[in-house]
């Protein structure tokens, strides 16, 4: 365990990542204190170019976008978070439940995990966000993890498998330890390395879903995130009337904040075992 | 033959879950189902046609079961009912009238990204750890993690709005007519090439990334040595032996993807105003037309059934072990 941190950290492509992910995390935290702006507050004449006043310009509306991007990040971080959090913590459940148990109980978390696999995320979520009419970034999350855990759940169900037979399993059992002491204490430990990859993969997927969501007009316009960002830009036609600095922002805070996540999870990969490679199928289908 | 029917088996049970959804989300909702769905409808369609379109989602007298009786069997007659933002079209007339367009970007794009994605794949494998695959895995890994939102948009801008070199939106020129004319095709092509491109990056890396982990794993296998002792070519061995086996995981995940191919799909049409199912189902979204919304989810999973089954029959092929099991 401590060999794999210490690995991890001598790793470039980690280090780089990690110092990407902190930088907007401090974002999202100390933003508000450092953005030039308020995030709803017009400051200058509609779309007007990036300038010395306005570092990357303003919207339609007269508002900054560098400090708009900078305000929308702790709503985009907070829902990516969250939703990876519930998706792996489902996820983790599930797979470790149905991979340990077995028989009945994993026929049937088997398939209901396959059925989540098998219909199709966006055109579902389009529906629930739908019928719930402009979905807060809370309720956003929530669509998100609900419909996004499967593959999680296969991946670690299969992991689970494969450790359930070693001779160190049997002999907790020999000994009389109580099944939840088995599952937390012998099992999940050897598990970490896959729950990462699912955390990791999970929160770049909530990240790029919200905004594609909001970009759909599901969201709640009136909260800033980058999402509700571009959906603006959209319905303005900036790019049409080249104001591309009102998308350029937010556009550079989503590849760049993911281009953090796929660099930790590369070394990641290099790092851990090289059965985990699999996990790879995860991150493309989210692509 | 069991595998085969096995899998049918599931395929009708996911169809029924996500059917299950559209049935019981309006009824789920607080406030009345039928004010909730057809708030728009009232205003659009005249009282018989709305009266026919309750009775397609299961809004009819009598007890559940029998109501979710009444909309599986619309359901799986394909009875959609009336769409409400494109009235008088029944759902089926518009979303058909858009998937050939859909289809066209999804293919298309996926069978070059499959092609291409691959080869790279068994290249940056065979030479693992040279030039190409310490540059190339790393680089796929990164353009997977940009959304078809941001490369849509940005191809958008640059190559159409900036240097004008390729259409901004539409799937053709708007003065020709429709018909199998070399300008008409053209046209189609050179309108189909931005989203096919966004799609293709959007999809490519993971194939690539997919094909060199199964092909290292693999290459590390007996079978491939004796291959390589017996005094086969290179070739052989890369393609025959090694290539053959590593296919099956990319197939399997091929069709998983779909779904996220299709997702990509809809945001790019909208990107780009492409007639196809995303650009239509936008529209059906602004207008709240909850007939369409839930329309294209029983689409979308057939179409992903529909690939799922595809995959299989691959696979079948690929790997005669399958036959015997």
């Amino acid at each position: 365990m401590r060999a794999f941190f210490t690995s991890l950290l001598a790793n470039r492509k980690a280090s780089i990542g990690a110092g990407i992910v902190a930088f907007f995390l401090a974002l999202a935290v100390f933003g508000p204190l450092v953005a030039p702006a308020g995030p709803n507050q017009r400051v200058g004449r509609p779309h007007e170019a990036p300038s010395a006043t306005h570092l990357m310009g303003t919207t339609r509306m007269g508002r900054d976008v560098l400090a708009q991007t900078i305000h929308g990040t702790r709503t985009s971080l907070l829902v990516g978070l969250s939703a990876g959090l519930m998706i792996t913590a489902i996820g983790t459940v599930v797979g470790v439940t149905a991979g340990y148990l077995g028989g009945r109980v994993d026929e049937a978390l088997n398939l209901i995990t396959n059925v989540v696999l098998v219909i199709p995320n966006l055109p579902l979520m389009l529906v629930l966000a739908a019928f719930i009419g402009a979905a807060s970034p809370a309720t956003i999350a929530l669509i998100i993890a609900g419909t996004a855990w499967g593959w999680g759940a296969r991946v670690t169900r299969a992991q689970t498998q494969s450790l359930r037979n070693r001779d160190y399993i049997h002999a907790a059992e020999l000994l009389g330890e109580p099944t939840w002491r088995i599952l937390a204490c012998e099992l999940l430990p050897n598990l970490v390395s896959i729950i990462g990859f699912n955390f990791i993969g999970s929160v770049l997927y909530a990240v790029v879903t919200e905004a594609t969501l909001e970009f759909l007009g599901l969201g709640d316009a009136l909260k800033v995130s980058w999402g509700t960002m571009l959906y603006n830009a959209q319905t303005t036609s900036a790019l049409q009337v080249g104001a591309w600095w009102e998308v350029a922002c937010p556009c550079l805070a989503l590849v760049l904040f993911g281009s953090g996540l796929s660099l930790i999870n590369f070394a990641m990969d290099e790092v851990a075992n090289p059965r985990l490679r699999t996990l790879r199928l995860k991150l493309r289908a989210m692509a | 033959m069991s595998f085969l029917l096995r899998r049918a088996g599931f395929y009708v049970v996911a169809f029924v879950v996500a059917a299950i959804f559209n049935f019981l989300l309006p009824r789920l909702m607080p406030g009345n189902p039928v004010d909730i769905m057809f708030a728009q409808a009232g205003t659009v369609l005249p009282p018989e046609s709305l009266e026919a379109l309750k009775a397609t989602f299961g809004f009819v007298d009598g007890p559940w079961p029998v109501q979710f009786g009444r909309y599986l069997a619309s359901v799986f007659t394909f009875d959609l009912g009336l769409s409400v933002r494109f009235h008088p079209l029944t759902v089926n007339a518009v979303l058909m009238q858009a998937l050939p367009w859909t289809l066209l970007l999804v293919l298309t794009s996926s069978l070059i990204a499959f092609l291409l994605g691959s080869a790279l794949g068994i290249r940056a494998a065979w030479r693992r750890g040279g030039a190409f695959d310490s540059f190339g895995a790393p680089a796929a890994l990164m353009i997977q993690a940009v959304p078809p939102l941001v490369t849509s948009l940005v191809a958008l801008f640059v190559l159409s709005i900036r240097l004008k070199w390729l259409p901004t939106g539409y799937a053709w020129a708007p003065e020709l007519d429709p018909g199998f004319t070399p300008a008409f095709i053209g046209s189609v092509l050179v309108h189909a090439a931005l989203p096919i491109l966004t799609l293709v990056v959007a999809q490519i890396g993971g194939y690539l990334v997919t094909m060199r982990n199964s092909m290292i794993n693999l290459l590390g296998e007996d079978y491939i040595t004796l291959a390589t002792a017996k005094g086969l070519s290179d070739g052989r061995v890369r393609y025959a032996y090694a290539a053959r086996n590593a296919l099956l995981p990319t197939v399997t995940s091929f069709a998983m993807t779909l779904g996220a191919t299709f997702g990509g799909a809809l945001i790019t049409e909208i990107v780009f105003n492409y007639p196809g199912l995303g650009y239509t189902l936008y529209q059906g979204i602004t207008a709240r037309d909850y007939p369409l919304i839930q329309g294209q989810l029983m689409l979308m999973t057939l179409a992903m059934l529909t690939a799922n089954f595809a995959a299989d029959l691959l696979c079948l092929a690929l790997d005669p072990r399958l036959r015997r099991a």
